[in-house]
């Protein structure tokens, strides 16, 4: 009785799993990478990882028109590999540059797509230096917008994609203003003051950021600096 | 003989078949008609006592999962909105403002179009035309709480303006988004109905002045968003078609409707603060406390009840939150941390119309959180509230502060202590013989006779202060869920007040000596003596000193949109009393600003200014930015 039973569960089984099939779908094949680069000096532009640029992209031939965000890397690339080939509307948006338009893009395979774009500041001569106590920053601003400059800032961070949004420490001006392509700005962080933070003989990065006041715009940098402090 | 048998069978089919009457017609009887529910008074006051209950009041058992959380099994770990905030910290969480949070989406629609139902029954109803009226001015009440409660999260949302009938085709019941200007329009539009309608009485149920401070609270909201919006633009298609946004040019008609709403309370003659005129500061912080132990005074515009303890019934304020020495066997509580932020917030009687953040050492330096410096000279105390001697009686009302007395216990909160040597022992459990007396870090021997700094259980504040307001002081804790029956102030006179002040300052039209007035009147309540001038600052810092705790503050950050600015990688703070044994013989206590001990920072989404709206897929509404 007990085989017997054995014998059904067996046979309900395979007769249950015979009208089973094998993902009959195919997985993602394609991708799309890129790069933004500044129209003028040719550089990668620096993003933040989290609460940054963000590239909107909707696939084409659904009723939903819900986007899928691809998030920029720190220095200005970005891969997603495993997007379905199809045709898409792709749109960079909230970023540190002069907003570009959509654009509709067949991707087939590993497609490339660069980004050739007007970062809203350019952070230029920037020297990042351990002084004393202090960490100091100076730098020059070249704005390629009339709208003013909202803050400059100095960030650390135990992780190299410091910035803005992912700081332990930041050391910030507020300025307001439209920037002077002369002034040389300076900013520095006291480790002194922070030291339950940034704890003396490790090692930190520090990065300077400006940030233009318009929208939803995300600051402007150059890559950050590794200080043992 | 079959003749006769075929007949007798056609006779008795005959007669059994006269004796059916419809018998598939049967009407359910486990459920009450409509008919029979409304065409009864004494239904449709129990209909409405089910509505009241829908109300969505952000009151004790308000919480980040939703309202009414005072089921069978509440535990939620006690995580008020409040400390979502910077009003305080929980003594063990460090979350904050998540897209599943804080949402109303599928209970405010349920209340709906269950007060749409009833809508549709007021005409058909067999009473008099005033008791007509009353209904519909609290059906408009309700509604207009309810779609309060979407704007303020959703921004602009489907209006259904009157009860829908499914006839078989699903999508026909659906109702697009309105502008956001459409929804808080309607919100007003409804609280005046609800004006019109209701009788000037002061009860537990809605009336013209329960509506006048619903449009009072909304009125502000719209104009903040209108007035403030710009500090954090945002972009997609639910900007695009104005589903979300309000324009800057709306924010004085909307300051105005809150002033009018706010007068008409104001001079009606019905509501005053309560104990206005205290002998002095100690009195004030008495009175302040009593304000909420029991509301049963004019001060109280709406309240929500709580009657019985249990499921559905009671709430979990006390147990989670007071003091771990008065627990009375409750293994969980001492949960709400009120912040150093917060105090530091509260006016001294010194210095008035400014914060007095707590000053710990001579060379005055309030920012250095980086823990005790045995390099500086901290200022000695003879007891560890002594620091908080001349801060504004409220925060002695709001929060339990180091060796204060609660339930005539001295709650010892006590962070570590100074060694003679020098050497600091702080947030580890130790103590030491001196001259044949032991000292203990916490103040006190075990875990039962100190309520601060052991991270024994969760149960003691990591801040340095305790929780006062709302607690009830009078009765032992009860061990159990749903046990607490304080009742909740949902509008009082001073909220009133203040909306008055803030919208004739941000509006820069009105009575600027009533709207001075309005403010000084609430600090007089606090007994200062000296009056502050009508500014922005004041009004906020006032609001947040005065309704701390009240769940107002989340919404004062959102509609201001101060959200995101002060939560950029934020670090909330805390005061570490120590007792100072470099001065014995005498008892001294040196007080160590620090960030709050095991917490990270937090920052705050600008997406997150507007909730996310669920069920897209099927209701086929335009979602809200970034989600």
């Amino acid at each position: 009785m007990k085989k017997l039973r054995y014998i059904f569960f067996i046979v309900a089984l395979a007769a249950g799993l015979a009208s089973c099939e094998k993902d009959n779908y195919d997985g993602p094949t394609a991708g799309l990478s890129g790069r933004f680069v500044d129209v003028k000096t040719q550089e990668l532009i620096e993003q933040d990882i989290i609460l940054g640029t963000t590239i909107e992209i909707i696939e084409h031939g659904y009723a939903s028109r819900t986007p899928q965000a691809l998030i920029v890397k720190t220095d200005g690339t970005y891969a997603n590999s495993m997007l379905f080939a199809n045709t898409y509307t792709v749109t960079p948006v909230r970023g540190n540059f002069l907003p570009v338009d959509s654009q509709v893009v067949n991707i087939s395979g590993q497609t490339t797509l660069d980004f050739s774009v007007t970062p809203y500041i350019r952070v230029n001569d920037v020297s990042i230096l351990k002084t004393g106590t202090k960490v100091v920053a100076t730098f020059k601003l070249e704005q390629n917008v009339t709208n003013n400059v909202k803050k400059i800032g100095l960030y650390a961070h135990s992780d190299a994609r410091v910035g803005e949004p992912m700081r332990l420490v930041a050391s910030e001006i507020q300025l307001n203003a439209v920037s002077d392509p002369s002034q040389v700005y300076t900013l520095e962080i006291d480790l002194a003051a922070n030291s339950s933070i940034l704890k003396p003989g490790n090692k930190y990065y520090f990065r300077v950021g400006a940030l233009i006041d318009a929208g939803e715009a995300k600051p402007n940098y150059r890559p950050a600096v590794r200080l043992d402090i | 003989m079959t003749t006769n048998k075929f007949s007798f069978i056609i006779l008795l089919t005959g007669i059994l078949f006269s004796g059916c009457n419809k018998v598939l017609d049967l009407k359910p009887t486990d459920k009450i008609q409509a008919e029979a529910l409304f065409g009864d008074p004494e239904g449709v006051k129990l209909y409405m006592a089910n509505l009241y209950y829908q109300l969505p009041v952000e009151d004790f058992t308000y919480f980040r999962n939703g309202f009414n959380w005072n089921s069978g099994d509440p535990n939620n770990g006690g995580f008020a909105p409040a400390m979502a905030t910077d009003e305080a910290v929980h003594s063990e969480f460090g979350d904050f403002v998540g897209d599943g949070d804080f949402n109303c989406w599928e209970g405010s629609y349920k209340l709906i179009r269950d007060v749409n139902l009833l809508i549709d029954a007021i005409p058909t109803l067999k009473i008099r035309e005033d008791e007509k009226a009353a209904l519909t001015g609290e059906s408009a009440f309700i509604k207009a709480y309810a779609y309060f409660a979407l704007a303020k999260r959703y921004g602009g949302v489907s209006l259904i303006k009157a009860s829908q009938q499914y006839t078989g085709d699903a999508a026909s019941l659906r109702v697009a988004r309105s502008t956001e200007q459409q929804t808080w329009d309607y919100v007003l539009e409804l609280c005046d109905q609800a004006i019109n309608n209701l009788g000037d009485g002061v009860s537990r149920r809605a009336s013209k002045w329960t509506a006048y401070a619903l449009k009072s609270r909304a009125a502000l909201h719209a104009a903040s968003l209108a007035k403030f919006g710009n500090r954090a633009p945002m972009s997609g298609q639910a900007v695009n078609d104005k589903l979300i946004g309000l324009d800057a040019s709306l924010a004085n008609g909307y300051y105005e409707a809150c002033k009018t709403a706010s007068l008409a309370l104001m001079n009606a003659g019905k509501f005053e603060l309560f104990m206005p005129n205290p002998a002095n500061a100690e009195a004030a912080a008495e009175n302040y406390r009593l304000l909420f132990q029991d509301p049963g005074n004019k001060e109280v515009i709406f309240a929500k009840g709580y009657t019985l303890p249990g499921a559905f019934l009671g709430h979990n304020y006390d147990i989670w939150y007071q003091p771990a020495q008065v627990a009375n066997g409750w293994p969980h509580p001492g949960r709400m941390n009120p912040t150093l932020d917060l105090v530091d917030t509260y006016e001294s009687y010194d210095n008035p119309g400014h914060s007095a953040p707590i000053v710990t050492s001579t060379d005055g330096n309030i920012t250095d959180y980086n823990g005790f410096n045995a390099g500086r000279t901290y200022i000695q105390f003879d007891s560890p509230n002594d620091i908080f001697k001349k801060k504004d009686a409220r925060l002695w009302g709001t929060a339990i502060l180091p060796s204060t007395l609660w339930k005539s216990i001295p709650i010892i909160i006590q962070a570590g202590y100074v060694k003679p040597d020098g050497n600091a022992v702080i947030r580890t459990n130790e103590h030491m013989v001196i001259n044949g007396t032991t000292y203990y870090t916490y103040g006190a021997a075990s875990t039962s006779m100190y309520s601060g700094f052991d991270t024994y259980g969760g149960n003691n504040t990591r801040t340095g202060f305790s929780f006062k307001k709302f607690m009830n002081q009078t009765a032992p804790i009860v061990p159990g869920w749903n046990q607490s029956t304080t009742d909740f102030i949902d509008f009082r006179l001073a909220e009133i007040l203040l909306n008055y002040a803030e919208a004739v300052v941000e509006s820069g039209t009105g009575d600027a000596a009533l709207a001075a007035k309005a403010l000084n009147d609430i600090r007089k309540r606090a007994a200062h003596t000296t009056d502050i001038p009508l500014t922005s600052d004041n009004v906020q810092r006032e609001r947040r000193v005065e309704l701390a705790f009240e769940n107002k503050r989340f919404w004062d950050l959102i509609r201001r949109r101060e959200y995101h600015t002060e939560f950029n990688n934020r670090l909330k703070h805390s005061l570490l009393p120590l007792q100072d044994l470099r001065a014995l013989p005498a008892t001294k206590y040196i007080f160590v600003r620090v960030n709050v001990p095991n917490s990270n920072t937090q920052t705050f989404q600008p997406k997150s200014y507007y909730r996310p709206i669920p069920g897209i897929g099927s209701n086929g509404l335009v979602q809200n930015p970034q989600y």
